[in-house]
């Protein structure tokens, strides 16, 4: 054996047990912060991330986290932390948010640490990201969608601030925040959480370069890079290679009346093991809180690739990163932003229309891969709610509620996961408990419930919508704002798969009437009043007529689809009934009537 | 003469406590009639004391049984056709569960389906609010209505759970009331008595799967029962639980979800007693190695930590039990766990595991994939003439064959150093599962010590206790049957709870205390009832706490079951801090503390001591050889091959070396030592 192959071979073995420790690393960082959190966003929803870099910047691990938080960013976010401060030492800790410097929306506040050894050598960098329950925003909402730039927004903007020198705290900016943060006592204690985390992933760290040796960890790093892209490689080869522009679009908003057009052009390489999205054809940054960051332009586009090669084997890491290519360009909606232009919702709207186009353009270029459209988001049942508490002496409260969301996509072969929320979200955060929601806020859910009928058929279906009907209690006025994306454009299906259900937000007043609502809206409630929400239904993939008529009779059977729409949409033909248990599967004439189907079609 | 029988899905296990020692005898399970197997295995006892059946059950006074029946039922789904009642507009509580997803980027895996499927899903018109109050009144003919459907569909069990229904029981109560009138012979159980805990998602589910094992294991315990009596036991039966305790069989017929985590269980109250006796009550890490699982739990200041959160299957793909059982970390790694390389040429160890059939290579039952013990075998931890007493021939050529073709010549590695980075990677994961658990619990591993049980825990247990840097490791002498000997020792117990929230700075000290006498209350009466006659009865209060605006709570012991005055709640508050301080590094000692459940145990000592010793075997073989094994360090060493049996307590053994029983072989790395406990165990140090 040659001196590099038998180092080759050591490394297959030490490049195991190093990422099975860094996994063990990130892990401790995320229990750390899901367990200690105040806010509900955090300790209920789950909505935060925890990463680890390089000290050249590169992402190398990470917890189980949110696709959109974590792909690209972090990256982009420590280099901002070492062009402003040379110098790092250890005992740093930096608060960042600048959606103008790679973090995504301003809500997302980022807790960034220097791992420094004993020599005073920069190894790695930990970073937290955790969505605020408020962030100063001029409205008690961390999304705002109808706002015309970053002051109208009014978030405060911390680019890479020493928050602690020698593991103290700066208690000028921690002034500054309870300042300013409408929930001043829950913001200290998500900080508190946070902090908890990245120290926690800084001294794991530490004691493992001591370990191990820091050269060591480097050259794992190296190997673990390596590895993942051949997986990368691997995996892109399984695709057939082809190219398709797709024109998705964001329903009409505050600032935008028409909508914001986007193009996604995919071109898959399956030889050189390459995937290219272009998404520099598109509009200019406009004037509402919808523009992405570079970050979660980047990583909205690479959601859609690792959704869509249908293999979780390849490590989601730099090294993998090198076989993809987004090509985004300054000043564009779905690009790198220019200050002022807000993007308060940076996180989830316009860029799910970037994941869910590329996932489709990958699913079109090749069967058996990509997926349909996940469910657009941001109904009322997931909106930020506010007031004050008359149950706990009128203190004021803000929170982002997951209550009615669901939104998978069909895939090449399963059916949409219900509990995705969002393409970028990937299902990594929680659904709200009724009576978890109900103890923690002055809320009243009167109903949640999937609804019939709002799958996008498909040989693999999407998931259905979700009903939601929520207000304030007695003695309480209450306000739920939402940018709601999917009233008219609703989430697409793929390879003749339908189309999901759309989005519809509605008031349910003292009289029991329904008033409809707009799709970006605070709402104002008082007791006795209602908000009613239906989420987005996923995209169907494949034709319905290709489901196996099993599964068919299953969701009729569960009541997911009524007995009209199995026989029409899907072609499926019953014998015996529901009530006595005995209905089946008529083979033959479910044969026959999709050949009919099939010819009109 | 107590008896201890465990029923897995290859052996029954019996344990038979005689005095001072204890015995083991297998048995082959028989999945068609398991009660079969307890019969066999206790024919066997019998036969090697030179009794017949019926003699030797008679000098039996408790028979403990743990079985995998409800598990396997609900894995199989042979479980009783189930109904669920719920709030009206809710119907869904059981699809949307809590959401939660693993493995961002893996749609192999479909969303779950629910326990109870929607067509057997029934929504009752009615509705308390957080307050309790009553928002819509039970329509009580709408429950009529649904009771007439549940006869026409013919369903077997109902389950009930209500929004609310913790701070308000009435009317879930009376759908109780009504489902006993009219339904008379349907298993029912409602979730505000099965399992008083907040979050509607959890507690419906326990209450499912609880009512959906009813009618199978009133059937098996029944039979079980009237089976051994025929045979001519006299005694006391017990079941083992969930919790690490014992109840009697009847009472768990009446809620059989307490058996379905009780496997795991009992590890850590054998471990509670070894930490206890052989390290003055260290915290202990005890970790429970199979042939296809590695089960770690814990053991602090003599309490071992429970969760809620504990699945059936894997975490968010299976169903949630929603249930208070020992807190446990389960991996798929063990002796049976499968090496191989990846396509991006990495050293994997597992998910697939060979298990115990076909197992191992060496084994040579048909297995073809080079496992965790194969690699054992090839670096001489396992004697392949010694295995399991010298009863089982392996074959190491074999092995090494598999390993070198499916793994060293695709590493390009020799075949030792494979075995040897194959072991190391077992390692860390085993490392992995214990820092997971260990930093939920807040607990520092370098302050631990990790007890190992199981056949197989020896070959790495050294390893895995250098590597986090533990205070040491101990094998008990018993820690081949770890959780036999932990139901020996575990108490007669139950645990109440009620759910009263109030906060510090408004605290309500009549209601607090109004709550912990009626919880009290109820522990005295269970001392009273099954616990008539126990040695000791404890009861131990505690606080499910947090800082406001929190939503997971934090268990904190309560000195003594009442809060009087402003100093013991301000004990009470420091006792909070420091525990959240201790599990997550960080407190806010100026934040007020928001109280939430309220729990009592109550534990019945029903027997002295711990457990007894295993005798030593006759014809131990030789006390002392020599031979080869294999270190990633070292190299090929001559190391000394010890009897575990045969071993002083003042005779320390040094590594490297290899320790062996007939039940176990422990290998003890280079640069570590080994001394024989007063108790009969082994701890090693580094």
């Amino acid at each position: 054996m040659t001196a590099s192959a038998a180092q080759k071979a050591r490394d297959g073995v030490r490049t195991a047990i190093l990422s099975s420790r860094m996994e063990s690393i990130a892990r401790k960082m995320q229990n750390t912060l899901f367990r200690t959190a105040r806010s509900g966003i955090l300790n209920t929803a789950h909505d935060f991330s925890c990463v680890i870099l390089t000290a050249d910047c590169r992402f190398l691990a990470a917890a189980e986290s949110l696709p959109i938080h974590t792909l690209i960013g972090p990256d982009l976010m420590c280099q901002a932390v070492k062009k402003h401060h040379p110098v790092l030492k250890r005992g740093d800790c930096f608060l960042h948010n600048s959606p103008y410097e790679g973090n995504s929306h301003a809500a997302d506040h980022c807790l960034i640490v220097p791992v420094v050894d004993d020599e005073g050598i920069l190894r790695f960098f930990v970073l937290a990201k955790a969505h605020q329950a408020d962030c100063g925003n001029s409205r008690p909402s961390t999304y705002l969608g109808d706002v015309v730039d970053v002051y109208q927004e009014g978030a405060l903007i911390f680019s890479a601030t020493k928050i602690q020198s020698d593991y103290q705290n700066n208690d000028d900016i921690i002034r500054m925040c309870k300042a300013r943060i409408r929930v001043p006592e829950q913001w200290w204690g998500d900080y508190l959480a946070s902090l908890g985390s990245v120290r926690i992933g800084e001294r794991e760290l530490l004691a493992l370069g001591r370990e191990v040796g820091w050269d060591v960890l480097e050259d794992y790093a190296e190997a673990w890079f390596d590895y993942s892209e051949k997986k990368m490689v691997d995996a892109i080869g399984r695709l057939k290679s082809g190219r398709r522009v797709i024109h998705a679009a964001h329903d009409p908003f505050p600032g935008v009346p028409d909508g914001i057009p986007v193009k996604v052009d995919v071109t898959v390489d399956a030889l050189a093991g390459k995937i290219t999205v272009d998404l520099r054809d598109n509009p200019d940054c406009q004037p509402c809180g919808l523009n992405l960051t570079e970050g979660t332009s980047v990583s909205a586009a690479m959601v859609g690739i690792y959704n869509g090669i249908i293999d979780h084997g390849v490590p989601a890491n730099a090294g993998s990163f090198r076989r993809i290519e987004v090509l985004v360009r300054e000043n564009c909606c779905v690009g790198i932003p220019r200050h002022p232009f807000s993007c308060s919702v940076a996180t989830t709207n316009l860029a799910d229309r970037v994941s869910n186009p590329v996932q489709r353009a990958i699913a079109e270029i090749s069967a058996g891969h990509g997926m349909a459209e996940t469910g657009p988001i941001m109904a009322p049942g997931m909106g930020v709610i506010s007031g004050k508490d008359p149950r706990n002496h009128d203190e004021p409260f803000v929170n982002q509620v997951h209550i009615g969301v669901t939104g998978g996509a069909g895939t090449a072969v399963t059916d949409g996961f219900l509990s995705i929320i969002h393409a970028g979200n990937a299902g990594m955060c929680r659904i709200d408990c009724i009576e978890v929601d109900e103890l923690h806020h002055p809320i009243f859910i009167k109903a949640r419930y999937l609804v019939p009928d709002t799958e996008g058929a498909g040989t693999f279906r999407g998931a259905p919508s979700a009903y939601t009907e929520l207000g304030p209690i007695d003695g309480c006025t209450m306000q739920v704002l939402y940018t709601a994306d999917g009233t008219i454009n609703v989430a697409e299906g793929t390879r003749g798969g339908g189309k999901g259900g759309p989005v519809r937000a509605m008031k349910r007043e003292l009289d029991g009437s329904l008033t409809k609502l707009p799709p970006c809206y605070g709402v104002t409630l008082k007791p006795g009043e209602l908000v009613v929400s239906y989420s987005a239904g996923g995209g169907g993939y494949g034709s319905p007529l290709e489901r196996d008529p099993a599964r068919v009779l299953h969701d009729l059977m569960e009541g997911w689809i009524s007995a009209e729409r199995a026989r029409s949409v899907y072609g499926l033909v019953t014998t015996g009934s529901l009530v006595d248990g005995t209905l089946a599967v008529d083979q033959a004439a479910t044969r026959s009537l999709r050949a009919s189907l099939r010819q009109t079609q | 003469m107590r008896l201890a029988c465990d029923t897995g899905g290859t052996f029954t296990d019996l344990v038979v406590e005689d005095g001072d020692e204890i015995r083991l005898f297998k048995a082959s399970t028989t999945p068609d009639d398991p009660v079969r197997g307890v019969l066999d295995a206790l024919a066997l006892a019998a036969a090697h004391y030179g009794l017949d059946r019926k003699d030797f059950l008679a000098r039996g006074q408790m028979f403990i049984h743990g079985t995998t029946r409800a598990i396997n039922a609900i894995l199989t789904g042979n479980t009783a056709k189930t109904a669920f009642l719920t709030t009206e507009g809710h119907r869904d509580v059981l699809v949307i569960r809590e959401g939660g997803r693993i493995e961002p980027f893996n749609f192999t895996v479909p969303y779950p389906e629910p326990y109870v499927p929607r067509r057997l899903t029934f929504e009752v018109p009615e509705r308390i609010n957080a307050a309790g109050k009553v928002v819509q009144a039970l329509d009580e003919a709408a429950v009529l209505g649904i009771i007439e459907q549940l006869k026409e569909q013919q369903v077997e069990a109902v389950g009930v759970c209500l929004l609310w229904s913790v701070m308000n029981a009435q009317h879930e109560r009376r759908i109780g009331e009504l489902l006993a009138e009219h339904l008379p012979n349907v298993s029912v159980t409602l979730s505000h008595v099965l399992n008083p805990t907040l979050r509607e998602y959890r507690r419906a589910s326990a209450t499912v799967i609880d009512a959906s094992l009813k009618p199978l294991m009133f059937k098996y315990l029944n039979g079980l029962t009237n089976r051994l009596r025929e045979a001519g036991f006299a005694g006391r039966t017990l079941m083992v639980t969930s919790g690490g305790g014992i109840m009697d069989a009847e009472a768990v017929a009446r809620a059989p979800i307490h058996s379905i985590n009780s496997g795991p269980a009992m590890a850590p109250v054998a471990g509670r007693y070894y930490a206890e006796r052989d390290f003055g009550n260290a915290v202990a890490i005890v970790a429970d190695t199979g042939g296809t699982s590695y089960d770690v739990s814990l053991v602090r200041d003599g309490r071992i930590p429970w969760t809620r959160e504990t699945w059936l299957g894997q975490r968010f793909r299976g169903h949630m039990t929603g249930f208070p059982s020992v807190d446990v970390k389960s991996i798929g790694a063990g002796g049976g766990s499968i090496a191989w390389v990846d396509s991006g040429g990495l050293l994997q160890v597992g998910p697939k595991s060979a298990g115990s059939t076909p197992g191992p290579v060496a084994y040579g039952k048909g297995g073809t994939e080079p496992t965790v013990t194969d690699c054992s075998i090839i670096l001489g931890y396992i004697d392949p003439d010694f295995f399991l007493g010298g009863t089982m021939a392996l074959d190491r050529d074999a092995a090494v064959a598999a390993l070198k073709e499916k793994v060293a010549d695709r590493l390009g590695l020799s075949v030792e150093e494979t075995a040897a980075a194959v072991l190391a990677l077992a390692t860390e994961k085993m490392v992995g599962a214990i820092d997971e658990i260990t930093v939920n619990q807040g607990i520092d591993p370098s302050t631990a010590i990790l007890i190992g049980g199981g056949g197989a825990a020896g070959l790495n247990a050294v390893a895995v206790g250098k590597r986090l840097g533990c205070a040491g490791v101990l094998i008990p002498e018993a820690g081949a049957v770890l959780s036999a000997a932990g139901a020996l020792m575990s108490e007669l117990s139950s645990d109440y709870a009620q759910m009263l929230f109030t906060v510090s700075d408004r605290f309500q000290f009549d209601s607090v205390n109004e709550v912990l006498a009626k919880l009290e209350s109820r522990c005295q009466a269970f001392a009273a009832g099954p616990g008539e006659g126990a040695l000791e009865v404890v009861t131990e209060f505690s606080v499910e706490a947090r800082y406001p605006h929190q939503i997971w709570e934090i268990e904190v012991p309560l000195g003594r079951g009442r809060i009087e005055g402003q100093a013991e709640l301000d004990a009470l508050k420091q006792a909070f801090h420091a525990t959240h301080k201790d599990i997550f590094e960080i407190s806010d000692p100026n934040s007020e503390v928001e109280f939430v459940t309220w729990r009592a145990k109550v534990r019945c000592r029903l027997r002295e001591g711990g457990s007894g010793r295993l005798p030593t075997p006759e014809g131990s073989g030789p006390m002392m050889a020599r031979r080869q094994i294999y270190f990633a360090a070292t190299g090929w060493v001559d190391a000394p091959v010890v009897r575990f049996e045969a071993m002083a307590a003042d005779e320390p053994v040094t590594g490297p070396a290899v320790i062996e029983s007939s039940f176990t072989t422990v290998v003890v790395d280079p640069d570590t030592t080994a001394v024989r406990t007063e108790g009969g165990g082994l701890r090693v140090t580094f």
